[in-house]
């Protein structure tokens, strides 16, 4: 990443884990997200309906497990996908790799992400 | 178009005009004597008790102009050579017969022993007195799904029999739906035995289950059947009974064709917003749905024929299984799939009987 085309987000020590801060790359919007101790930059543009899906709550995905037949599914958060929920209509996506996490044909676009001296930088287009 | 005689024509969905009286006596005890006693010859309420003032709106002939042999069941009855006149009749080589009153089942809740008792006797009589593969005469074994050790004592029974080859479970009154994980087992079981799981909407609380207060045939049965099958399928695909067993074949009958992409694209769009609420899918619902086989009748010709094959594509022809519901009143001959023009004659073979040899095992 060249330090000509990319944009400072800020002191990486004031992320915590599910912190989003919003910076314009561009000419469009992009969050940067911090989860499970890495970063990750999102366009801040779901792919439904525009809605600003980096404002959304960042949390571990459910996910369900059948014991077999007659059990119940039990359902727990998996600590190590973490998603991001549009707070418009609550598509949810994985902060990893921006592909909708109930059909991977919907993803938001991603951009690359360093901490160098302590300092968050997203690349610009 | 190919004439419907010169090709092997299945019908997936022959209704068995089954009586009370015809069962009986193959009913498990006490049933088989507290049946003869109860008087239902002389004052049992008949659906036909009088057209004029009609005990349900799923009277079939209310008013009606329909005028056929069985104008009075359940009090008629078909016998084996009704059935095999009735082939003859439509051109149909092989039929799965499902019984005609088992379709009250799932407005049974007081005492759930009648429906096991009469399955039970049904099973034995259609045995014993209809059902001949060597005549292309089948079964569908009904699941008293209210018990389900009930219904695995059906399945050990019919286990072995050529005669049965899937099961029915009725979806209209089925509470849980039958995404429910209660009858897993009866899905575990029907997969090992290679046995389809024909889900057929019936008639049961047809003046309750979707809008109390209709008046007439005509609105009950545009909405009845069709709501009864489409909230099976939502619980069925959401609560991932086709992840759970893979291999088992899932058929839902009659309620035709045009509302399939309506509800797969409905539950598509609540799946893009709710995905975590269906964990144990790994593709979206309707890529299930529309996996599933689905029974033509009572196909609706009279849809715009651009519509009709964008049904068809949605569902793929290989999923389309052709039926009768014969002897009902709105039974669809098989030329109701060789005269589709949209349909190229390997598609129309396809529907009439191949897919149902590929699904049933016949």
């Amino acid at each position: 990443m060249s330090a000509e085309n990319r944009v400072e987000v800020g002191p990486a020590a004031e992320f915590e884990d599910g912190d989003a801060e919003l910076v314009q790359v561009g000419r469009v919007e992009v969050g940067v997200i911090k989860a499970n101790g890495e970063f990750h930059a999102l366009r801040n543009q779901c792919p439904h309906d525009g809605g600003p899906v980096c404002k959304g709550e960042v949390e571990p995905r459910l996910v369900g497990e059948w014991g077999g037949s007659g059990e119940r599914v039990e359902q727990h958060y998996d600590d190590d996908q973490q998603i991001i929920s549009c707070p418009w209509h609550g598509w949810s996506f994985d902060v990893e790799t921006g592909e909708h996490i109930g059909d991977d044909r919907y993803a938001i676009p991603k951009y690359d992400v360093v901490v160098e001296d302590g300092t968050v930088y997203v690349k610009g287009e | 178009m190919i004439d419907p005689a010169d090709h092997l024509v299945v019908d997936c969905d022959w209704h068995y005009a089954d009586t009370f009286t015809q069962v009986a006596p193959y009913m498990p005890e006490p049933w088989k004597t507290k049946f003869p006693k109860s008087g239902f010859g002389d004052t049992g309420v008949r659906q036909n008790l009088s057209a004029f003032f009609p005990a349900s709106t799923g009277n079939r002939f209310n008013y009606g102009k329909i005028e056929r042999e069985f104008s009075e069941y359940p009090d008629g009855g078909d016998t084996k050579a009704d059935v095999l006149e009735g082939m003859d009749h439509l051109d149909i080589d092989k039929t799965l017969q499902i019984s005609h009153l088992i379709l009250a089942m799932g407005g049974i809740s007081a005492d759930d022993r009648r429906v096991e008792a009469f399955v039970k006797g049904y099973i034995e009589y259609m045995l014993e007195e209809v059902l001949d593969p060597d005549e292309g005469i089948y079964g569908l074994a009904p699941m008293p799904y209210h018990d389900i050790d009930a219904s695995m004592d059906i399945l050990d029974r019919v286990e072995d029999e050529e005669a049965f080859v899937g099961v029915v479970m009725v979806t209209a009154g089925a509470s849980p739906p039958l995404g429910n994980r209660k009858y897993d087992p009866i899905y575990e079981r029907c997969e090992e035995m290679d046995y389809p799981v024909v889900y057929h909407t019936g008639g049961s609380g047809l003046d309750d289950y979707v809008r109390a207060g209709y008046q007439d045939m005509i609105e009950t049965h545009t909405l009845g059947f069709l709501e009864a099958n489409m909230s099976q399928i939502v619980s069925v695909a959401c609560q991932g009974v086709p992840e759970k067993f893979p291999d088992l074949d899932i058929v839902f009958m009659e309620s035709g064709v045009t509302y399939i992409p309506g509800l797969v694209c409905r539950i598509n769009e609540e799946y893009l917003k709710r995905s975590e609420e269906a964990p144990l899918l790994e593709k979206k619902p309707g890529d299930y749905i529309t996996d599933f086989y689905f029974g033509t009748q009572p196909l609706e010709v009279s849809a715009r024929p651009d519509l009709l094959e964008i049904c068809f594509d949605m569902v793929g022809t290989e999923n389309l299984l052709y039926a009768s519901d014969y002897p009902h009143w709105d039974f669809d001959s098989p030329s109701i799939i060789t005269d589709l023009p949209m349909l190229d004659d390997e598609d129309r073979k396809n529907i009439l009987g191949r897919n149902a040899v590929e699904a049933f095992g016949l």
